[in-house]
């Protein structure tokens, strides 16, 4: 069960990453986050960022137009 | 005598002026209520911080409201939505058959360790032309070394800025003949130095040919100002010879009742289609102050204010989503962020025309406010609609 559904779906400039970054400032360890969005680069993005800053994405699932990223903060 | 209905606007920014002045004085009994007196043009800190640009920026806000518009000086404390009662500092009580809140947003020093030191010594320009000056003081001054630029949160308006001051940094450094001397570090919470991918393919050519480096992913925790070095949350370090930071921005602190119209960061949360405050139907928030997923810019405030005028006179409007940012990316070229609810950013190439057009907007702000234009940004806005950008631009 994620801590927090963030809807970044149909968001314009500057996207969904945005709306993860956002929550993850105010994250915590163990915290599992889900995001969801239109925006197809979304998973490339997360899984960039989910490298870098040491973070695990759980799973990505498209159901039609959405795409669903759940994210375990690991590192804060 | 016909009654007039009472809408209250809370802050005459762009959204909140443009609002007051597309209403109808037959129809409504207008009022608007700032803390300050004046308005100030923002884009333009941009060009006091890196050109040292004197260019008065600011009108009276009684000056840039229609006449028939009442304009109040004063602080707004406590807004009542159950009741339908707005009390401000100098305990005055306004009531209202439809209330707005076009508040926009403060700058917030306070929330990251070391930010306060910054913004004093070096300045920033999302504040205000003060904070502005000193950034041209402290670039006048600079002699080499590391220049630092970047955003310290995820929320901060005018997602283009960023870039652009590092673009006129470099600018500026080259036209000086220090680019030998300096090394040029811009960083940012997001995958790439611009976060909308399309528009980042039409920088990133001129970050290469500039010798900017990039650094991604870094979200600022703390400042340590004595050892002059950034950290960010995951643990990365940048160090500076001048930090050029923006701050992060949040809402306006005014107790609201019900308080769970404001996000964590008191953004107060609407439809992104009316600007309806959620649970209200004669309650409204447009500009930096809500919580859409769109740029925080003047041209949204713009857009949002107009579609709550057609709203409040019967009209079924709705908000794009249409942004329009423009962004300068020096050397006397700049291109614009587009895009809307429906439609992705469009990579959209920069041209002389487009700063051109940028210098003209700054130019033709006021007349904005009072509707004067209307007719051209009718025009420009079908021109520029993003899907038929798409096509031409991929």
């Amino acid at each position: 069960m994620a801590n927090k559904i963030i809807d970044a779906r149909g968001t314009a400039c500057p996207g969904p990453i945005t709306d993860l970054v956002k929550a993850y400032r105010n994250s915590k360890v163990g915290d599992i986050l889900e995001l969801w969005a239109t925006d197809k680069g979304v998973k490339a993005d997360t899984d960039a960022w989910a490298k870098k800053t040491g973070n695990e994405i759980v799973s990505v699932t498209e159901d039609g137009e959405k795409v669903v990223v759940v994210i375990k903060i690991n590192k804060r | 005598m016909k009654y007039l209905q009472k809408v209250l606007i809370i802050g005459a920014g762009a959204g909140g002026a443009i609002l007051a002045n597309s209403l109808d004085k037959k129809k409504y009994d207008i009022t608007v209520l700032d803390k300050k007196d004046k308005h100030y043009y923002q884009p333009w800190f941009l060009y006091v911080a890196f050109k040292g640009s004197d260019r008065k920026i600011w009108r009276d806000i009684r000056q840039i409201l229609k006449p028939h518009v009442k304009f109040y000086q004063d602080a707004v404390k406590k807004v009542d939505l159950e009741n339908k009662v707005v009390e401000t500092e100098s305990k005055k009580k306004y009531t209202y058959d439809y209330l707005v809140i076009s508040t926009g947003t403060v700058t917030n020093t306070g929330s990251i360790p070391g930010l306060d030191k910054i913004n004093e010594k070096y300045g920033n320009y999302h504040t205000n032309i003060e904070q502005a000056k000193k950034i041209w003081n402290n670039l006048q001054n600079f002699k080499g070394g590391t220049i630092v630029l970047g955003q310290s949160s995820p929320t901060c308006k005018c997602p283009p800025s960023m870039l652009e001051g590092m673009f006129l940094v470099e600018e500026y450094i080259r036209k000086k003949g220090l680019k030998d001397k300096t090394r040029l570090i811009f960083f940012t919470p997001y995958p790439r130095a611009y976060s909308a991918e399309p528009i980042n393919r039409i920088v990133e050519p001129m970050i290469k040919e500039r010798n900017i480096e990039v650094v991604t992913f870094f979200d600022v925790d703390t400042i340590d100002t004595e050892k002059k070095v950034i950290t960010s949350i995951s643990g990365d370090t940048l160090n500076y010879d001048l930090p050029i930071i923006v701050p992060p921005c949040t809402g306006i602190d005014i107790e609201y009742n019900p308080s769970t119209i404001l996000t964590e960061d008191k953004f107060i949360k609407v439809d992104r289609y009316t600007a309806k405050v959620e649970g209200y139907d004669n309650v409204f928030a447009v500009g930096d102050a809500n919580n859409m997923p769109v740029s925080k810019t003047g041209v949204t405030a713009h857009l949002e204010a107009k579609v709550v005028a057609e709203i409040l006179d019967g009209k079924s409007s709705k908000f794009t989503g249409r942004i329009n940012c423009p962004f300068d990316t020096a050397y006397g070229k700049a291109t614009f962020v587009i895009s809307d609810y429906n439609n992705p950013t469009v990579p959209y190439p920069a041209t002389s025309f487009k700063h051109f057009e940028k210098m003209m907007m700054a130019r033709i702000y006021w007349g904005t406010l009072k509707g004067t234009y209307d007719p051209v940004f009718d025009y420009f806005f079908k021109f520029t609609a993003p899907e038929k950008l798409l096509k031409k631009y991929k």
